[in-house]
């Protein structure tokens, strides 16, 4: 993507359509609403557990790490409880725009499952942590952040292999443009695979995961159906091979460890007075800091995201020669996920990891003028 | 503590005549046939009453005595089908059976616990279901031991009087002979039943109190241990396959092995008492000794028997048999616990006995497997530990609520 590139500006109602931006802006409004105040809520919760939680240490029989742990998956759980509301307002928000077929005891379930997910990650990050920081004292941070970085390398890596959900792609007009597209951007051949979420949502998504031979690109089955056509579906094909291309997958694990490493370090000067990281007492707070840190560091994450997802739509562009049809997806997508197409900048500083779809417009309209 | 309904043994002694065991479900058809017919008056005996204490406040003379005959029949019946009794029973439901019931005379209720008492029967209800069907598949047990041996084992034999002392709790309760509502737990239910000297014993020291907040999340909390246990059984099935090779050899299992298999027995106790709400605090990842409120005590290594060793595994599988219906009933008990756990901040002492109870017979049963010891399981629901000797008490009252 030229370093020097201006986007061109657009008209974002006679693009998207007035009326349709009118609605997702008053959808979105709703949901950035819920965002923030889940936030405020879930800081107060945090301010409190990182004050009182040490308190549940009677509850355990375990030692040091696995009272750690167990304070780790209890402040997990209070924050879970105290979101639940926001995160019903959303998915009966969703419901109510017909984003969403999924009735709540689905949800709910889907909900816990996640949760036992993140509570068993939890005890993972624990284990090391703790473990380190009572083995090394307080340079337990350049090796935790290593062993983070470790495990984050090994999990992109590792988790195509365990996905047992998806089918191979069948459209043969589709394979034969993925076969084009990896040869003009140098890759070998990559599996397409097709992930079914109809049934339980309208939105159309697609993504691209693995490092090395593990690389796959997956399809929701949503944009595989109207309004998306076979020229959108190939932007979108050609979107997430170049996020392999040009090595997305990798560099953001290199951009975790450069945020990690004085992540780790803040964490181990934060928890000091509790007794350091290798003491139960500090969980609770270090739940708090890590909280923190994330909630700062996100603006910057979603900055390089989205440099990320424009270079991808640059690319995307010069292998399928159709900026109509990026335009074409990007209203599609508007469309589908009653997605606002120029939100408001805050928003899209805190939670924009894609650049907005009137600026994805802009590049397929400059991309245009660039190769006439 | 003195209950309003209780069962009462009268004959401790556990041999019977192989030939009425083996004709048992036969000789008492007519008895099923007749409870059956009977059970038609007591249904509308029982409606009226309903009726007659929600007016009066207490449920007349004449009703209790003929809903109590009924209730005791329905004991002296199934003690016989299930093989705690060995007698042929009378058909009057008269006081004096081996195995007995007894009822408090009428005594004063709330009619606002009348009203509602179907409704607030039906937890129980649903433990005395699953205990009942648990019954059935402890009395094939003994049926094949009375057979074999012309006893039944003691352990069978308790905890199929408990089950039927707590099934009779629960008659008694919806059918208005007692205000009180029924215990699970079996150190109140059967005072006189105890444990003879295992090599595995259960120590508690859980205070009954609960965290609604630990609760709540019990399960979940609960996953890094059963991710850790399933790694530890895997190096634990490597352990037993080489302490059977030694044991065979040997005629023990060496130290070593056994502080392994004794800790791993101790860790899945704890993990399944923590699970199952039995116990309050979370659990250490070691499976130390002392290190949980609902813990094991487990001797040291002790010469095995070589048959035993060799046949191990076929052995276990009565003990393993009886684990079923005792695992559904604990699930149970975990879910009575934990509503009640939320609600009241902690665990009703009978349900949490029960638990406890059931526990310890796991942990024996894996013990027994994993060759810590070859003592077999014990299937009774006590548990106090009688100092010595294996036999019963001589006199077994049993007082159930």
């Amino acid at each position: 993507m030229p370093g020097d590139l201006s986007l061109p500006g657009i008209d974002v109602g006679a693009t998207f359509g007035a009326e349709h931006v009118a609605k997702a802006k008053r959808y979105e409004r709703f949901l950035y609403a819920d965002w923030a105040l889940a936030q405020v809520a879930l800081l107060v919760t945090l301010v409190l557990y990182s004050r009182r939680g040490a308190a549940f240490m009677r509850e355990s029989a375990a030692g040091p790490i696995g009272t750690g742990m167990f304070l780790g998956m209890l402040g997990l759980g209070i924050v879970w409880l105290v979101l639940l509301p926001f995160r019903i307002a959303a998915h009966w928000w969703d419901r109510r725009h017909d984003l969403s077929q999924l009735d709540y005891l689905s949800w709910l379930v889907d909900d816990w499952l996640v949760l036992a997910a993140e509570f068993l990650s939890i005890c993972l990050a624990l284990l090391v942590v703790m473990g380190l920081a009572r083995w090394l004292g307080e340079r337990w941070w350049l090796p935790g952040a290593a062993v983070f970085v470790g495990i984050a390398a090994l999990f992109t890596f590792a988790v195509p292999y365990l996905d047992f959900t998806t089918k191979p792609l069948r459209d043969q007009t589709l394979l034969v443009a993925a076969t084009r597209y990896e040869r003009e951007l140098g890759l070998p051949d990559i599996p397409i695979r097709v992930e079914k979420v109809s049934g339980q949502q309208k939105l159309a998504n697609a993504y691209a995961y693995g490092i090395g031979p593990s690389r796959r690109v997956v399809l929701w089955d949503t944009i595989l159906q109207d309004p998306f056509g076979p020229a959108e579906q190939k932007a979108v094909l050609a979107h997430e091979l170049a996020h392999h291309s040009q090595r997305h997958l990798p560099k953001g694990v290199a951009w975790f460890a450069l945020f990690a490493v004085p992540s780790a370090w803040i964490l181990m000067r934060a928890t000091r007075r509790r007794g350091g990281m290798g003491a139960p007492e500090a969980v609770p707070l270090a739940l708090l800091v890590v909280t923190v840190l994330q909630l700062a560091l996100t603006p910057a994450g979603n900055l390089v995201s989205r440099r990320m997802e424009a270079e991808a739509d640059w690319k995307a562009l010069e292998v399928t020669r159709d900026p109509d049809a990026l335009e074409e997806l990007m209203v599609g997508l508007s469309n589908t996920s009653l997605g606002d197409p120029s939100p408001p900048l805050w928003t899209q500083l805190l939670l924009g990891t894609h650049p907005t779809l009137a600026d994805r417009v802009a590049m397929a309209h400059a991309w245009a003028e660039a190769s006439r | 503590m003195q209950r309003s309904v209780r069962v009462v043994v009268r004959d401790p002694g556990l041999g019977q005549s192989r030939l009425t065991v083996f004709f048992r479900a036969l000789l008492a058809l007519p008895h099923l046939v007749w409870l059956v017919l009977w059970s038609v008056p007591a249904t509308i005996a029982a409606w009226a009453g309903w009726l007659a204490t929600l007016v009066l406040g207490r449920l007349p003379e004449p009703l209790h005595r003929f809903l109590a005959a009924y209730l005791r029949y329905d004991v002296h019946v199934f003690a016989y089908l299930f093989l705690a009794a060995r007698r042929f029973p009378g058909f009057l439901g008269r006081p004096g059976y081996e195995v007995d019931l007894e009822i408090d005379p009428p005594a004063e209720q709330r009619r606002l616990g009348v009203l509602f008492r179907q409704l607030l029967a039906s937890p129980a209800a649903l433990l005395a279901i699953v205990i009942g069907s648990g019954l059935v598949w402890f009395a094939l047990l003994a049926w094949w031991s009375a057979l074999a041996r012309g006893r039944r084992p003691a352990g069978i034999r308790d905890f199929t009087a408990y089950g039927l002392g707590y099934s009779a709790q629960h008659g008694a309760y919806t059918m208005l002979l007692t205000s009180r509502y029924p215990h699970a737990g079996p150190q109140l239910t059967l005072p006189s039943f105890e444990l003879p000297p295992h090599p595995v014993r259960l120590r508690m020291t859980d205070d009954l109190r609960r965290s609604r907040l630990t609760v709540f999340f019990r399960l979940l909390l609960a996953l890094p241990h059963l991710v850790w246990l399933w790694l530890w059984s895997i190096a634990a099935l490597v352990a037993v396959v080489v302490a059977w090779l030694v044991a065979l050899a040997l005629g023990s299992v060496p130290q070593t092995l056994h502080r392994f298999l004794a800790a791993y027995t101790r860790y899945a106790a704890h993990v399944t008492a923590f699970v199952m709400v039995v116990g309050g605090p979370f659990p250490a990842f070691g499976g130390g000794a002392r290190a949980y409120p609902v813990d094991l005590e487990i001797d040291q290594a002790a010469p095995q028997r070589r048959l035993v060793t060799l046949f191990r595994l076929f052995l276990a599988v009565p003990a393993l048999i009886l684990g079923y219906p005792l695992a559904l009933a604990l699930v149970l008990v975990a879910v009575g616990g934990w509503l009640y756990a939320l609600v009241l901040g902690r665990v009703p002492e009978g349900l949490r006995d029960l638990g406890a109870a059931i526990v310890r017979y796991q942990a024996q049963t894996n013990a027994y497997l994993l060759l810590v010891t070859d003592r077999y399981p014990y299937s009774s629901p006590a548990l106090a530990t009688r100092a010595s000797s294996e036999e019963p008490a001589p006199s077994l009252a049993v007082a159930t609520s």
